[in-house]
């Protein structure tokens, strides 16, 4: 008899400990909007020179992020990154990868000086940014978060915000995404999977 | 016998106010500041701190001819998040090094007086918790990683 109620006690326990796992997981999977597979799409922002869209570069890899250039440590340190992984890449293929840096700050960032600061990590660069609303949408298409934080501090204001860098194929595709510090070789092997699929390393 | 302890007594005691100001025990080794884009107003200085004492300092303030303001700030992760955060101090315990590095903590120059090139130097004076400076001069580095650009060369 007592062995019943073991039996029993520990196929409830198994139970209990499954469904723990289980619901775990799938919080993990849905809790934070960082960890979703986000949706991607085309998009218009403004540039120096006029208005961007994403299909523009249709045939071209795309490489985006996020980001703004008031930003000390973070910004600089991914964009230098994605500067020496395109540098590693041979001239016709740095051609064919269209890097885009959008700046969440409008408020701070001209559209002359996010010129001048994404053309200082590579002359391919283009600045872009709109209002916030059209940013805010942008961002959320792609899982990228960012908020604007007050500080007793001279900055005025910072901004949190997530570092990924989006990785959109030549159909204009959300392909994958990296996390931020991911090292320049690994950047560049996987712009060169996306600009020559059919070849294997 | 009795006069010998209280004369060691009385050294352990007057040695007290004797005791290693921050600037002398703490060593900052490797200081370095962030090139630039043109037009930016912000960099950071990173460098390696290590408090040669028995006892522990901190970091509390740091000035720079370079900047309008400087301030100490952190990066916290959280949630795939990066927040930079100002922070009052920069603790340095005992005979520990604490890296001030991209990423994680560093000295904010806030407001740069001129862009910064590489080669350049940028002056920096530490203050610690008991009021202690010390000076240093800190060169201007490109971005970690970042090739040197045509451009950005001279001809």
């Amino acid at each position: 008899m007592p062995h019943r109620f073991l039996i029993i006690a520990i196929l409830l326990a198994t139970f209990a400990l499954s469904a723990i796992l289980l619901w775990r997981q799938d919080a993990s999977t849905t809790s934070s909007p960082l960890t979703m597979t986000p949706a991607g799409g085309d998009f218009t922002l403004n540039s120096k020179d006029g208005p961007v869209s994403l299909r523009d570069f249709k045939g071209k890899v795309v490489l985006l992020y996020f980001g703004y250039t008031f930003c000390p440590d973070i910004c600089p340190s991914s964009l230098a990154l994605v500067s020496a992984a395109l540098h590693r890449l041979p001239p016709e293929d740095q051609k064919q990868i269209q890097p885009l840096f959008v700046s969440v700050d409008p408020e701070r960032d001209s559209l002359d000086h996010l010129q001048q600061y994404s053309r200082y990590f590579h002359e391919s660069f283009i600045g872009l940014t709109g209002s916030p609303d059209v940013i805010k949408s942008v961002a959320d298409s792609y899982g990228a978060a960012y908020r604007k934080v007050a500080e007793k501090s001279s900055t005025a204001y910072t901004v949190d915000h997530s570092a990924n860098l989006y990785l959109i194929d030549t159909q204009g595709k959300l392909s994958g995404q990296l996390a931020h510090g991911t090292p320049p070789e690994e950047i560049s092997s996987a712009l060169s999977k996306l600009l020559h699929p059919q070849t294997k390393e | 016998m009795k006069r010998a302890f209280i004369s060691t007594l009385l050294a352990l005691t007057l040695s007290g106010p004797l005791l290693a100001a921050g600037s002398d025990s703490i060593q900052a080794s490797d200081p370095y500041v962030r090139a630039v884009p043109p037009g930016m107003a912000n960099s950071a200085a990173f460098m390696q701190l290590m408090n040669n004492d028995k006892n522990g300092h901190a970091l509390v303030a740091a000035e720079s001819p370079a900047a309008k303001a400087v301030e100490l700030h952190t990066h916290v992760h959280e949630g795939g998040m990066m927040m930079m955060r100002k922070i009052d101090k920069i603790d340095l315990p005992a005979g520990q090094p604490v890296a001030l590095q991209p990423g994680g903590l560093h000295v904010m120059l806030l407001g740069l007086v001129k862009d910064l090139k590489p080669g350049d130097q940028v002056e920096l004076t530490l203050i610690y918790e008991d009021g202690s400076k010390s000076k240093l001069s800190a060169p201007v580095k490109m971005i970690e990683g970042m090739p040197m650009q045509r451009g950005q060369m001279s001809h």
